[in-house]
């Protein structure tokens, strides 16, 4: 070994170990003086938040180094490996500078947890590599392997620790909240916006009403994630636990109950909470509130506290089906070569009730005196099929009595304005499904009252200008549901 | 008359060509050679090959994609009014919509303000004022109390002032959203999003989507009728019942309330039933040679507006004709035979729902009360309006109800925003008449019949009736929930224009209120 070759080796060993004492400094503080989940509003604080900042530097210095590797293996770029050690060395101070700003962050900005003790480790072990990776890559080139398994290690801890570091700031589901469905099930990627992990029972007051109003308002700062304060608000336990101040609920005194106290400070003090939120809203205080005083227990029942005001409901959605017409197609194979004969016959009156339903709707009140008792016999095939039939202002006389009596399946019939009379209707018996029947304007008379009383499930029955009229004489039954 | 030589013709004897190639495509298709089937070929079984993945993973090329597919509303161009079922079962079938153009005050009619009543002619705070704007208080306005008693009314116990005694007695028939807001600001384009769910020109109005998804059963009327008290038209003009971006033959067809419903439907003199038949018939054979020449699919839906006017002269004439009504009808509507009216029309849009008409549309005037003149003033031409609209409405809603037309048809009561709690001070001055200014922020419609809950107020406003505290309604909302009840996903129901599935809903997320379905 010559005196100049000496002296290099002995100016890397230095500056080797120029780099590596930061390193274990942050090792030291990282195992020693871990984050506890208290904030604190200083000078640590403040430079922490630099940490998201400065942390994408190394991150892509460090994944250069195996693309510079690899691209200077072709003579074209072989320039390129000369600059790796430099680059290597960059990537391990700068790793350095964001892991201390990084424990500052997580040490005064109220983090603890799984989360944040993973990811600061990740981020220590990372420089570590870096370190290694340049020692290997700059001083040891003869283990190449060594130096290989180190590059490949190196970067998937770039990958993993980054992932944890985005989960404490977007979220632990941030990758794939917003995954489509397809490729959600494609990859079976568990959709778990909705579903909490351990719902409180919703039989008991704290689990209908106050753990919705933490889950919704507190838990991003203290819960599973972060907890803030040392407080976590995702359980009955942790909240009862309190935080590094004591207790945040005392039993039975609204006043005594720091919580209570935060939630109802003004936006701008010191110690309000939700910190940067906008306040709860009236009703959820006064919920937080009487619980509190009814004891706070979580055994309470949801219906124990009579004035508490009434649950904000989440606002009602309306789902709507997908139709798969193969399915219709099946329900309908049946009867759809009777239906499409009739609607070539007679355009416009018969149509199935919806686009995904082999129910049919006649109306044939629009065609009116065109519309008679021959007429009607042509729909016989589809009787059963009919749910809703409108003979209003037609022809039809008595004979079509057996026709309309067939229509089993009926939930309106509307017979206005016709000349039928109490014989059809005394034979209407057999229409269990009729909801709504519509004899407006017929001749129809009290005696066919008992008859229509029977139909189980009819609700309206239009029974104006007709020979029925309001008194005594209706059937108890129908009182409510007779219409004139 | 025989019947023979004026029946209309069948449509069968119409030559509709679809589909077959031009002389163009067959001279592109003979100039193919062995070379372009491969090269072609190559790049179609990759496309094909793509097309199938991508059809699988269509919710992650665009998760809205799904939602906005298209249902099919294809038709026979000769019938293009022909019905079709709705996408999902439907409570309602058909809509009544009363417009009240001006926008009425909720203040005076529906909306219960002890606490407003208390400020009454005190200056305005200037926290209600800040970063408002206004059509024409200027200042610091006074506080305007109702200027009538409110009362508890019917089963449901819902407020209602003492200007509409008649509508009071069906209130429990009634569902209240006192929590519509709007965007819009002016009476034009406020109408236009409240008729074409889009404030600016150019978009499909309401009646005319739903006659696009739902047809008529009637083909002998119009499925769209819009009905004018007479008076002013409303300010948003024909544009309210345009077809837009849809076919022509959707947009709703005005009829007027005295003489002809429709000018010239009559044969002028000298003309008999059996010439205009022949006429026609010579007009359709032209219309059909200009058809198999050109394609256009709009030629043949003028052939059947041709035969359908044909069909009209008939069926329009006595849909409209009220004279046909007993006397003890007309005492209920308080419709007079011959006068242009609310009252009349309300009876009219009673036959014309028996009728099959899918979407009938009134509008009634004047309802504009910033207080500038006595016709505008809401002590005087406030009344009258009141009057006007009161027995009708009332009458209209007991006459559906008695006839069971109430269950399956949605009647839409409102304006299209709503009245400052402050009295108009036009200048900065005291007006000599009272009145109230526009706002958007918060104004009431009701709805009745066809699957609405009923007797419920959904929403609610500021002790001063001026913002909305819980459970804002935008005029999308209302929409998706309308088109909800007539059996629509208002995604759904789309028409492709502009490179955008259109929708009455437009682009905005729009919500169903779930709350006031039955």
């Amino acid at each position: 070994m010559t005196a100049s070759n000496r002296g290099a080796v002995l100016s890397t060993a230095r500056l080797g170990f120029a780099m590596l004492a930061p390193v274990l400094v942050v090792v030291m503080l990282v195992a020693f003086v871990p984050p506890d989940g208290n904030e604190r509003a200083d000078w640590f604080q403040f430079i922490g938040r630099f940490h998201p900042l400065l942390v994408h530097f190394p991150i892509a210095f460090f994944l250069l180094v195996p693309i510079l590797e690899v691209a200077g293996r072709s003579a074209r770029f072989a320039y390129l490996r000369l600059s790796v050690s430099f680059v290597l060395a960059l990537a391990t101070v700068g790793a350095t500078a964001a892991a201390i700003l990084g424990w500052c962050l997580g040490r005064s900005g109220g983090y603890s947890g799984r989360l944040i003790t993973q990811h600061m480790w990740g981020g220590v072990v990372l420089c570590l590599v870096c370190w290694g990776c340049w020692l290997l890559g700059t001083r040891l080139r003869s283990l190449g392997l060594a130096y290989a398994i180190a590059l490949a290690l190196g970067a998937g801890l770039v990958a993993w620790t980054g992932y944890r570091g985005a989960q404490l700031s977007l979220g632990s589901n941030h990758l794939t909240e917003e995954m489509p469905r397809g490729l959600r099930t494609l990859l079976g990627v568990r959709d778990n916006r909705d579903a909490s992990a351990s719902l409180p029972d919703p039989t008991t007051f704290y689990g209908a009403r106050i753990q919705p109003i933490f889950s919704a308002r507190c838990i991003s700062c203290h819960g599973a994630e972060k907890h803030k304060g040392d407080l976590r608000l995702d359980s009955y336990r942790g909240l009862m636990g309190g935080g590094k101040d004591g207790p945040v609920i005392q039993i039975g005194s609204i006043q005594g109950s720091d919580l209570f106290r935060r939630i109802t400070l003004a936006a701008g003090h010191d110690d309000f909470m939700p910190r940067g939120k906008s306040p709860l809203a009236a009703d959820e205080v006064k919920t937080i509130e009487l619980w509190i005083g009814a004891g706070a227990s979580d055994t309470l029942a949801a219906n124990a506290i009579k004035n508490a005001p009434s649950a904000s409901i989440a606002p009602a959605e309306v789902k709507f089906e997908e139709i798969d017409p193969a399915a219709v197609a099946k329900l309908r194979a049946t009867i759809a070569p009777a239906v499409a004969q009739l609607q070539k016959q007679f355009p416009n009156i018969l149509d199935y009730d919806s686009r995904g339903s082999a129910d049919l709707r006649l109306n044939a009140s629009i065609l009116g005196g065109k519309f008679g008792d021959r007429e009607l016999e042509a729909f016989d095939l589809v009787s059963e099929h009919i749910v809703v039939a409108d003979l209003s202002r037609t022809a039809i006389t008595d004979q079509s009595a057996v026709a309309i009596a067939a229509m089993k399946r009926l939930h309106v019939l509307r017979l206005m304005d016709t000349h039928l009379t109490d014989s059809t209707f005394l034979r209407l018996h057999t229409l269990n499904e009729l909801e709504s029947l519509n004899v407006y304007g017929t001749p129809v008379t009290p005696a066919v009252l008992p008859t229509i009383a029977k139909l189980p499930k009819l609700s309206h029955f239009y029974a104006g200008q007709t020979g029925i009229v309001p008194g005594k004489a209706l059937p108890e039954n129908l009182v409510s549901k007779v219409v004139f | 008359m025989s019947d023979s030589p004026i029946r209309p013709r069948s449509p069968v004897d119409l030559d509709v060509k679809s589909g077959s190639p031009t002389e163009v495509e067959l001279a592109l298709l003979q100039a193919q050679t062995r070379r372009h089937f491969f090269r072609n070929l190559g790049a179609g079984l990759g496309t094909v090959f793509l097309g199938t993945l991508a059809s699988k993973l269509v919710p992650f090329a665009n998760a809205a994609g799904a939602e906005t597919a298209a249902l099919d509303f294809s038709r026979d161009p000769r019938t293009p009014l022909s019905p079709l079922p709705p996408q999902f079962p439907a409570k309602a079938r058909r809509v009544i919509y009363l417009h009240m153009a001006g926008a009425p005050s909720q203040l005076e009619l529906f909306e219960h303000k002890p606490e407003l009543k208390r400020f009454d002619g005190q200056d305005c705070p200037a926290s209600l004022l800040a970063g408002k704007r206004f059509a024409f208080i200027s200042g610091v306005p006074k506080l305007l109390g109702s200027q009538y008693p409110f009362h508890q009314t019917g089963q449901s116990g819902q407020w209602i002032s003492d200007r509409l005694p008649h509508i009071e007695k069906q209130l429990d028939d009634i569902c209240f959203i006192k929590s519509m807001r709007t965007d819009q600001f002016n009476h034009a384009p406020a109408q236009l999003l409240v008729q074409t769910g889009n404030p600016r020109l150019g978009y499909a109005s309401f009646g005319s989507w739903l006659v696009y998804g739902l047809g008529t059963e009637n083909q002998n009327l119009p499925g769209f009728i819009v009905l004018l008290s007479g008076g002013k038209t409303p300010d948003g003009g024909k544009q309210l019942w345009s077809s837009g971006f849809l076919p022509s033959v959707y947009q709703g067809v005005q009829c007027r309330s005295h003489g002809e419903p429709v000018l010239y439907l009559d044969n002028p003199q000298r003309v008999s039933r059996a010439l205009r038949r022949s006429m026609l018939d010579t007009i359709d054979d032209i219309n059909q040679q200009t058809y198999a020449a050109f394609g256009n699919p709009e030629t043949v839906t003028r052939i059947a507006q041709y035969e359908m006017a044909f069909r009209m002269q008939m069926d329009a004439t006595d849909a409209m004709d009220i004279r046909k009504e007993p006397d003890w009808v007309h005492a209920q509507y308080g419709s007079k035979p011959g006068e242009a009216s609310f009252a009349n029309n309300c009876l009219v849009a009673r036959r014309l729902a028996e009728r099959g008409v899918r979407f009938i549309q009134l509008y009634h005037w004047g309802w504009d009360s910033h207080g500038a003149d006595a016709k505008e003033a809401l002590n005087i031409g406030f009344n009258d309006r009141c009057r006007e609209v009161d027995q009708p409405t009332a009458a209209l809603l007991a006459d559906l109800s008695s006839r069971g037309l109430l269950e399956d048809t949605l009647v839409v009561w409102g304006g299209e925003f709503g009245r400052t709690p402050m009295r108009e001070n036009r200048g900065g001055q005291v007006m000599k008449y009272v009145g109230r200014d526009h706002n958007p922020g918060a104004f009431t419609i009701w709805l009745a019949g066809g699957g609405v809950r009923s007797g419920i107020t959904y929403g609610e406003t500021d002790d001063m009736g001026y913002e909305i505290v819980k459970d804002p309604v935008e005029i999308r909302d209302l929409h998706a929930t309308l088109l909800h009840l007539l059996g629509f996903d208002h995604h759904k129901l789309n028409f492709r224009f502009q490179g955008l599935e259109q929708k009455l809903t437009s682009v905005k997320p729009a919500r169903v209120v779930a709350e006031i379905l039955a």
